[in-house]
């Protein structure tokens, strides 16, 4: 009874110390800010632990290289503050990123929020960054419902991104413009037929938020496209033989493929070899990776992708020298490719900076001010005008989108993507593959 | 009941760790962190408690993330389009996903326990699917939808307000399933959980209990569901996860199944160690120290870590002699 | 054009493919279930530590990977008696939620100690008929998935043989028909039962190399929902009984596929799961199940 009373005794104690520890970690310095503090949200763990690891490296990349450059200016201390990156590990999941977003805004008092990647992951601690007016550049959370939540005041998140319906636009319109144009001269379809689109989606925000932009654009710009199939697959699934089995049945000419990196690179293979589906399917933008083109092989000859950061097809012109730059920066640092979602934590890094520059202030509200009116020269995506700037209605930033073709090259035995719309960025012309069948007339 | 009764060292350290909880929001103050934290902690107490209650009965789920998220959506659905406060619709989810879950016990009650954990897993992912396709013009399908806050936010400091009342309702869960438990409903769940040829020839059957245990169970989780939707004031589908149905049996166990502190140790323990194991920046091993500890645990410990105490004094007592 | 019969054919096959991956999975959980009573939630994990051993060995040694499956199978064998050993025989006979729960630990362990090695990034390897096809009537077969057909029928002849022949095979027979009848007749329970979750284990990591040869992706999180559906099969199939799992196996495969056609492919996994639920509603003891187990 005794020693039971202790023991009960010194783990109540134990607990209450944990619990306590747990709060109490730092004391705020007296001496006024030393350093600018950037909160990074990255699932650092958890099923988006590969893409976390991407925004945190980029992130400190672009610490790096502002820290080495003597830091930011910030005119109301009249001297020059180093960047420190917090990082804030969301566990791939809801309630991890609500601690970790709280966390870096109320224990580590951060001045700046970058990251978040997960649209469900954000929507649960958005409240948590509208209460405490904390300004957060936002390089994931792709679906709209997301950025345009009316349900709470979104007026301190930015959002450095394409949204769903601006991939999807740029998707559709290169369909339309060169695609559609290309298979009616070829195989002698009269003018007004419409072009037959089958969409395979990744049931998930993702997937369903690509399908239902491409399925509002059609009407919406009465375009002469079809959907003919609208086929969904589990995340992370690999067996694609049975739903294209179905949308070969449907005759598209296309197929609008919604998918990650490891589910693309079974589709396409078995689109063509298993399933003996001679379409060529069109991607997007985060499956334009290293991993894609070595995985993928042969059989991605002729596909097309939208895209906006690409390890081997970099635009000619202004970005060109600091994506090569950034890329090999990050090889050497870490090793490897560094992503789409790197590349833009890199520039929201550097967008942060700016904005504290411009409000010559580390106070929250003056730098969501300055944020709101920002014009930063692109850096490495391509932007329209030329600039990162934010929207005033939704605060998201308006990229130029690109679409690559996929051609074998002999030397690497691999594919290798070029440019072939705009006009504006195109390094060749987009051409149907040999192959190619085309859907019923 | 005399004083002695009262005053057992096990009932000390409950009345210890209520006083201090319900002070805390004066220690750490406007601390927002550590009042999540301590938020998400008391929830998922809530919900792992509901999880062990249906443990008393001999059963067990592998999908309790159904429940949760049932009455999430209930409760949120509720608020959102019938425009009912959420003290209300918290309820109401609870109530739903205990309909529910009387149904899933339907099928359940005549099953062995294999048989019914692949069922409860099964369940959450049939929900889930159905969440996200067919009923999707209602639930929002993967975008979800924005609910209110159950304070809401224009009070001040809601936050502690908020504390309190998720903490009121895991004092309440928990004074209920204790007395429930030393109810004859108790002794019936306990004589089926041992043996349940026996206890039919005791005159017990244990269909309606069985039944209670799932419902109530459900019941519970439900109202945890909707608590957490009301914390985040946004919902979504992940809200079925696998590792939501996971986390509830791993706090559970780590404390000690079948035992009213257990959920409550554990779920405090685990969540703790979970977080230091995130501070010294350990990712894929924080789930091999946790996979680790529960197969320790099993084998050694099957009474979790409430029994560590008695274990502890069992080897002192026996060296002292 | 070719004519839906040819379609429906073509899915057929797809789901005779699929079932072999299910039948060997679930072949060894209830060759598990039928000696020691136990069933291992963590059975998946096999199936995942053998696509990671082919992956591994077929980059190193470039070997044909269809060679490796004469060092997954054995790894795993080991595998699954040391997991036996270390985890399953301590808590043997405290009761059936334990061993549920015991391998959420396992599924814990092995998951992320595989993504501490390799990352948790997609994997995938090609095998060296990865182009070749071959026409049966007016389908085209991939050779891989045929050769993966012949393959798993092979494993199942043999483990009958061993199980018919041998006086191994059968002594594990007969420890699975009356455990303490065996104990009597001098049979070492105990070593069939470590022996006997080596061969489930054994039969999921050659399931694990026919996985990556065929060219499907993995990551250190695949075999958690192969391994559940598994566990319905031998649910619907009946506990402890082989020709069970194998009917099951393709029936589930074929389900699904046909699922993934008629209703789209978001009802694939849930599909299975309501089957196995309506059956045990109308049989509470699998389709196959003994009333008295």
């Amino acid at each position: 009874m005794r020693t039971d009373c202790i023991i009960y005794t010194i783990l109540g104690l134990l607990l209450i110390a944990l619990l306590l520890g747990a709060g109490c970690t730092q004391t705020p310095s007296a001496t006024g800010p030393s350093e600018i503090k950037i909160g990074v949200v990255a699932s650092m763990t958890g099923p988006a632990s590969t893409t976390g690891k991407d925004i945190w490296q980029s992130a400190e990349l672009a610490a790096n290289e502002i820290n080495a450059k003597g830091g930011v200016p910030v005119r109301e201390l009249g001297r020059s503050l180093p960047v420190r990156l917090i990082q804030g590990d969301d566990e791939s999941t809801r309630e991890g990123g609500m601690k970790a977003v709280t966390k870096l805004i109320t224990q580590d008092e951060v001045n700046v929020l970058v990251g978040g990647y997960s649209s469900a992951v954000v929507s649960a601690h958005q409240s948590i960054v509208a209460d405490n007016k904390v300004p957060y550049i936002i390089s994931g959370a792709s679906s709209s419902a997301v950025s345009r939540r009316t349900d709470l005041d979104t007026s301190y998140m930015f959002f450095h991104r394409p949204n769903t319906d601006d991939s999807a636009e740029a998707s559709i319109q290169f369909l339309t413009d060169v695609f559609r144009p290309a298979i009616n001269e070829k195989f002698g379809f009269s003018n007004d037929r419409k072009l037959r689109v089958a969409v395979i989606y990744q049931d998930s925000p993702f997937g369903k938020g690509q399908l239902d932009a491409v399925k509002a654009l059609i009407p919406a710009k009465n375009l002469p496209i079809e959907i003919v199939a609208e086929e969904p697959f589990k995340m992370g699934e690999s067996d694609f033989r049975t739903v294209l089995t179905s949308v070969r049945a449907k005759n598209p000419d296309v197929i609008y493929a919604v998918t990650f990196l490891n589910e693309l690179v079974p589709m396409t293979q078995q689109a063509r070899r298993d399933v003996g589906l001679n379409t060529v399917i069109m991607a997007i933008e985060n499956n334009d990776d290293p991993d894609y083109y070595s995985g993928v092989g042969v059989y991605g000859d002729g596909m097309i992708m939208e895209s906006r950061f690409s390890p081997y097809a970099v635009p000619a012109g202004s970005t060109e020298a600091a994506t090569r730059k950034f890329l090999s920066d990050f090889d050497k640092k870490y090793g490897g490719f560094a992503g789409m979602m790197g590349a833009a934590t890199y520039e929201s890094v550097y967008v942060a900076a700016a904005a504290i520059e411009q409000a010559g202030s580390l106070d929250r509200a003056k730098i969501r001010d300055a944020l709101a009116t920002i014009r930063v020269p692109q850096m490495m995506e391509i932007m329209k005008n030329g600039t990162i700037s934010f929207s005033p209605e939704f605060r998201e930033s308006k990229f130029e989108l690109y679409v690559v073709q996929l051609a074998m090259d002999q030397k690497s035995g691999e594919p290798r993507p070029v440019i072939v719309w705009p006009e504006s960025l195109k390094a060749g012309e987009f051409s149907i593959p040999d192959w190619y069948t085309p859907g019923s007339p | 009941m005399n004083l002695a009764q009262v005053r057992t060292p096990k009932n000390l350290l409950a009345a210890a760790i209520l006083i201090l909880a319900l002070a805390l929001p004066f220690l750490v103050g406007q601390n927002l962190y550590l009042l999540t934290v301590l938020v998400l902690m008391l929830i998922f107490i809530i919900y792992s408690s509901a999880w062990n209650f249906l443990t008393f009965s001999g059963q067990g789920s592998l999908g309790h993330a159904a429940f949760l998220g049932l009455g999430g959506y209930a409760a949120s659905l509720a608020t959102v389009r019938l425009g009912l406060p959420p003290l209300l619709t918290l309820v109401l989810g609870g109530l739903f996903s205990a309909f529910i879950g009387i149904l899933i016990g339907i099928t359940c009650v005549r099953l062995r326990e294999w048989f019914l954990a692949m069922v409860t897993f099964g369940f959450a992912v049939i929900i889930q699917t159905l969440v996200v396709s067919q009923l999707a013009p209602v639930t929002g399908g993967w975008d979800g939808f924005a609910v209110q806050k159950i304070v809401p936010t224009t009070i001040p400091g809601y936050l502690v307000l908020e504390y309190y009342v998720v903490f009121l309702i895991a004092v309440l869960v928990l004074v209920l399933f204790y007395l429930l438990l030393r109810s004859r409903i108790g002794l019936a769940l306990a004589a089926i959980r041992e043996n349940e040829t026996e206890a039919r020839a005791a005159g017990i059957n244990p269909v309606p209990f069985k039944l209670f245990a799932f419902g109530l169970s459900a019941f519970v989780s439900g109202i945890a569901g909707g608590l957490e939707i009301f914390h985040f004031g946004y919902i979504t589908p992940e809200i079925f996860g696998i590792d939501l149905s996971f986390w509830p049996i791993i706090y559970s166990i780590t404390g000690g199944l079948g035992t009213l502190a257990g959920p409550v140790i554990g779920t405090i323990v685990v969540t703790l160690l979970w977080d230091g194991l995130n501070v010294l920046g350990l990712t894929y091993g924080r789930f091999i120290i946790i996979g680790v500890l529960l197969v320790l645990i099993i084998i050694f410990l099957p009474r979790g870590l409430v029994s560590l105490p008695e274990e502890i004094g069992k080897k002192w007592g026996r060296k002292g002699k | 054009m070719d004519g839906g019969i040819a379609v429906l054919g073509q899915v057929a096959f797809w789901g005779l493919y699929s079932g072999c991956i299910y039948i060997l999975l679930a072949t060894g959980l209830n060759l598990i279930f039928g000696v020691m009573k136990v069933v291992n939630f963590a059975h998946g994990e096999f199936l995942m530590l053998g696509t990671y051993i082919t992956f591994f060995f077929f980059v190193i040694s470039g070997f044909n990977p269809y060679l490796l499956l004469f060092l997954s199978i054995p790894i795993l064998i080991g595998a699954g008696i040391i997991v036996e050993r270390l985890c399953f025989r301590p808590i043997l006979g405290t009761g059936k939620l334990n061993e549920i729960f015991i391998s959420l630990g396992l599924i814990y362990i092995f998951q992320n100690g595989v993504a501490m090695v390799f990352t948790d990034e997609w994997r995938s390897m090609k095998s060296p008929f990865a182009d070749l096809t071959i026409g049966i009537g007016p389908i085209q077969l991939p050779l891989d998935y045929i050769i993966i057909v012949v393959i798993t029928a092979i494993i199942l002849v043999g483990l009958s043989v061993f199980l018919d022949r041998t006086t191994t095979g059968k002594a594990i027979r007969a420890s699975s028909q009356n455990r303490k009848g065996a104990m009597l007749m001098g049979i070492n329970v105990e070593r069939m039962d470590m022996l006997t979750f080596g061969i489930g284990a054994g039969l999921a990591g050659a399931a694990g190399t026919l996985w990556a040869v065929s060219g499907q992706v993995f990551n250190p999180y695949m075999g958690s929902v192969p391994a559940i559906k598994g566990f319905a099969i031998i649910i619907l199939g009946g506990l402890g009984s082989i020709p069970g799992a194998i009917i099951g196996g393709l029936a589930i495969g074929m389900v699904e596929n046909f699922t993934a056609f008629f209703l789209g492919g978001s009802w694939k996994d849930a599909i299975s799961f309501i089957l196995l639920i309506v059956v045990l509603l109308v049989r509470p003891t699998g389709l196959f199940g003994e009333a008295g187990e």
